[in-house]
């Protein structure tokens, strides 16, 4: 066996010795600077990542959204034209979904669930890193539509007869972030080249492409997350001893891996219709384009609640932290998160009231969306019940998860609205809706993931964020968001639709848009001053104590930054909120014999999750190239496809190798000094 | 490389006794029967919808039952059915270190495959001379997509197992990892299998049921 050529335990793996992989090959164990983090399978590096990426992408998002709402701030505006306007918004949606938030959610399940279980890493690092670059292969591709876009408009590719080929040129998604068909499909015939009219320009292939790539990241990333979470809990970490932000990343993973085929299914048909003139949702030919809708929306609704559960988890972390009182009902809260995903998989047709469902089946999922808000309101009862009586420390994280229990329950009010299917049918693609989900997303889940970087970034660093600029970035977030959305309840229920590039004077309009933009420019900079903060910190900030928020559970015990076996001596967990109560309660945090002298195992790092990562780059661009009439692009797709496959083929064969990595012998240490320390608030 | 590595690694006991890449792959098939159920439905839907089959390039009406030939799916899905069979021996045959048994039984799994992607083939070739395309109907569109999409599952089911057949000669196909490796595997090919029935039995056989299909307005069977 391979294990047999391993050496004997290091203090640092820059110690080791050369080390061939079975594939003959040198293994990328002793590396530092780029090459480490390009090669690297640790949870805690690729967590980094995962939240650096998250963050660039939340600021591209932030700034489609701000030309969206500059070109909105007057009537009849003509800042951006309406065909940028439609790229804007689509790829502002999409960003912030699938770019921001999902990532940012990942980069916390991957920091923190093998430290809150008491684990050493993921049950497969190696498939761990793949989810990664292969996220970052898919965020590229969707991005890289603007560079043709800003090509094209500049006019480089004029003299191109593809270029001159093609009737429509959007080469940024344009249809929305749900891509409705028919408008996102063809029409009429397919002709001799297997190719039939379409209503949009390749935008909707780098679209289709940078969907699918991103849903495999999601879920090979998802089925690691269950995997390590249902078999490499510490002894004594039963399921329900689980910290609540754990469960919910277990909620999530189980909703992606359901919801996720069905967005699948729908984007190969999709792309089946656009590339090769099929018929799924080509309604000349018979293609039904509500199909299109159910398929979408049995992945988009689930899909909510996959990027609201982490933020509910965090904030079920959080609050219990800052009150000194044990969460509330934990086992009803961990089961209104469960069931919240269980409904949240019979709902989706409330997004499809006004296509004529029919009484029953309105009838049917009014009822469903409405029960929804039980679980919601029972977490929302419990956190209440958790804050009170509690000696409240209004901390950073703590205003950012007060603030999102207040805006997402505005956000969970109108949504009870938008259950009742008369009154959807008056609100649908009106500004209400849009003032809806974002006190949810941006009121709810951003808040609540602010909340989390804060509260574990001197965990992740070693460093605290100035506290100052967190309570100004969060006042400026939490006002400029009211500002911005606020109103637009208002201007919905006056008529004013969604996704229109202009409106026009006297429409009663003109105020609320103008305030709503100011607010958006506040939001803008609080959002833009927290990360700026954040930055900052991680390089320069003030260095602090391993437990400065006086912590209830596993990563506190540990010190900051983590070390890279995270656990010197695997822990063994004798009750719920295990590090409180082995700070301040009866039951002590005990250890197992293992790590000390004779070393943890630690997998050994890969070039070949990048590489497999990087055949997804080369399909992603060349799928819509081959769409735009390139000639040549077929070949593009091909040798993308060849060196995905490579890349797995060598992962495969080269063997999961690793080395042996002496820890400190003395794991209570750590908690002992962590206890010593008192609170930095 | 101590004892102890070997136990905190390679055999390292998880929380619920089941290996990660077993855990996996079951987490895996959850998700692919999902994918399968989308297509399986969006075939079936359209079916429903447009019960009297498609039109040929000429502009003539066709019926499926005139085009299907039950008699050669049947066989394939037999074949398949049996290589499920082979498969579980090669299994067994791994768990108990009879690596040459393995071997055998896992190039009958591999051939059996091949026969019916064979036979995948020839129908598609079929099909399309007698004018049924993926352009022409939306029957056309979701019946190649579905069981295409089978197809390549078959196929990377093939691949996986002629990978396996040669590692076994380079010696490190052995003990409890190794029968895992093939067991993973084995989960694999028995679901896609699986699958296989379920298509066949609603994509083909409901078009027999009755006198005129289970869709109503096919040709009656005497014809």
């Amino acid at each position: 066996m391979s294990h047999d050529s391993h050496h004997a335990p290091v203090a640092d793996k820059m110690e080791l010795a050369p080390e061939r992989s079975d594939l003959g090959l040198f293994r990328p164990d002793r590396t530092r600077g780029l090459f480490d983090w390009l090669t690297t399978v640790d949870h805690k590096k690729l967590g980094i990542m995962y939240g650096a990426f998250a963050m660039l992408f939340f600021l591209i998002g932030g700034v489609e959204a701000l030309a969206i709402r500059t070109q909105l701030a007057r009537p009849d505006n003509d800042f951006v034209t309406a065909r940028m306007y439609n790229q804007l918004f689509t790829m502002h949606g999409t960003t912030m979904i699938f770019l921001g938030v999902m990532p940012l959610s990942a980069a916390f399940f991957n920091f923190l669930v093998p430290l809150q279980i008491g684990a050493r890493d993921v049950a497969f690092p190696r498939l761990n890193a793949f989810s990664l670059w292969t996220f970052v292969a898919g965020a590229m591709v969707l991005n890289g539509s603007w560079l043709f876009e800003f090509a094209h408009l500049a006019g480089w590719f004029d003299n191109f007869a593809w270029h001159k080929a093609l009737v429509y040129t959007d080469f940024a998604p344009a249809n929305g972030w749900f891509s409705y068909a028919p408008l996102s499909g063809t029409f009429g015939q397919a002709n001799a080249a297997l190719q039939a009219p379409r209503f949009t320009g390749v935008g909707t292939d780098f679209w289709i492409i940078g969907i699918q790539i991103l849903g495999i990241a999601s879920l090979a990333a998802s089925f690691n997350f269950i995997c390590t979470i249902v078999n490499m809990r510490a002894k004594g970490m039963t399921m329900m001893r689980l910290p609540v932000f754990t469960w919910m990343t277990l909620v999530t993973s189980i909703l992606i891996i359901l919801a996720f085929p069905a967005i699948t299914v729908a984007l190969i048909e999709l792309m089946f219709d656009r590339q090769f003139g099929a018929n799924f949702f080509n309604p000349s030919a018979g293609g039904q384009p509500v199909l299109w809708q159910h398929l979408f929306w049995i992945f988009g609704h689930p899909e909510v609640y996959i990027l609201v559960l982490p933020a509910m988890g965090i904030v079920s972390e959080i609050l219990p932290t800052f009150t000194g009182k044990a969460l509330f009902g934990y086992p009803i809260i961990v089961f209104s998160g469960a069931v919240i995903g269980f409904l949240g998989f019979a709902v989706w047709s409330h997004h499809m009231f006004t296509t004529g469902l029919g009484p029953i089946p309105t009838a049917a999922f009014s009822l469903l969306t409405m029960a929804i808000a039980v679980p919601t309101g029972v977490k929302i009862f419990n956190w209440l019940g958790t804050i009170w009586g509690g000696r409240i420390r209004f901390t950073p994280p703590m205003v950012l998860a007060l603030g999102f229990i207040w805006m997402f329950m505005c956000g969970g009010f109108s949504g009870v609205m938008h259950s009742s299917a008369p009154a959807d049918s008056q609100q649908q693609d009106s500004y209400f809706v849009i003032a809806h989900f974002h006190y949810v997303l941006l009121g709810g889940v951003l808040l609540g993931l602010m909340a989390g970087l804060y509260f574990w970034f001197p965990k992740i660093f070693g460093r605290m964020p100035n506290a100052g600029i967190a309570y100004l970035a969060s006042g400026m977030v939490i006002l400029g968001f009211n500002l911005a959305f606020g109103p637009m309840h208002y201007l919905g229920l006056a008529g004013m639709p969604r996704r229109t590039h202009t409106y026009h004077a006297g429409n009663g309009w003109e105020t609320w848009n103008y305030v709503a933009t100011i607010g958006a420019f506040i939001l803008g900079i609080g959002v833009f001053l927290a990360f700026v903060n954040l930055v900052y910190t991680a390089f320069k900030g003030v260095k602090c104590a391993s437990d400065p928020w006086n912590g209830r559970t596993l990563e506190w015990s540990l010190p900051s930054p983590v070390p890279e076996y995270n656990f010197a001596r695997s822990p063994i967990v004798a009750s719920r909120d295990v590090f409180f109560e082995h700070k301040h309660g009866v039951h002590k945090l005990t250890y197992e014999n293992d790590g000390g002298e004779a070393g943890v195992h630690m997998p050994s790092q890969s070039w070949f999750p990048l590489l497999a990562g990087f055949g997804f780059l080369i399909i992603g661009f060349g799928m819509p190239m081959m769409a735009m009439g390139m000639p040549h692009a077929g070949w593009m797709v091909i040798a993308g496809l060849g060196v995905m496959f490579m890349g797995i083929w060598l992962w495969a064969l080269e063997g999961p190798g690793g080395y042996m990595l002496k820890t400190p012998s003395d794991p209570h240490g750590a908690a002992a000094q962590a206890k010593a320390e008192s609170s930095a608030y | 490389m101590s004892q102890a590595a070997d136990a905190t690694h390679a055999h390292a006991p998880t929380s619920t006794g089941i290996d990660h890449k077993k855990l996996i792959m079951w987490l895996f098939l959850a998700s692919d029967c999902m994918f399968f159920g989308t297509l399986i439905s969006t075939h079936l839907l359209y079916r429903k919808l447009y019960p009297t089959g498609f039109t040929d390039a000429e502009g003539h009406q066709q019926f499926i039952q005139k085009l299907f030939n039950i008699e050669l799916t049947s066989f394939s899905t037999f074949i398949l059915l049996m290589s499920s069979f082979l498969m579980a021996l090669a299994v067994s045959a791994m768990h108990k270190g009879q690596l040459k048994s393995f071997r055998r039984n896992v190039l009958g799994v591999i051939f059996f495959g091949l026969i019916f992607l064979g036979c995948q083939v020839y129908e598609f070739t079929h099909f399309f001379h007698e004018g049924l395309t993926i352009q022409n109907s939306v029957f056309g569109s979701t019946f190649y997509v579905l069981t295409g999409t089978h197809g390549t599952h078959v196929a990377i089911g093939i691949l996986w197992l002629i990978l396996l057949y040669f590692y076994s000669f380079t010696g490190k196909l052995t003990g409890h990892m190794g029968g895992l490796d093939v067991e993973v595997a084995g989960l694999y090919w028995h679901f896609v299998d699986i699958v296989w029935i379920i298509i066949f039995t609603v994509v083909y056989l409901v078009e027999y049921l009755g006198p005129s299909g289970f869709w109503g307005t096919g040709l009656p069977l005497a014809q």
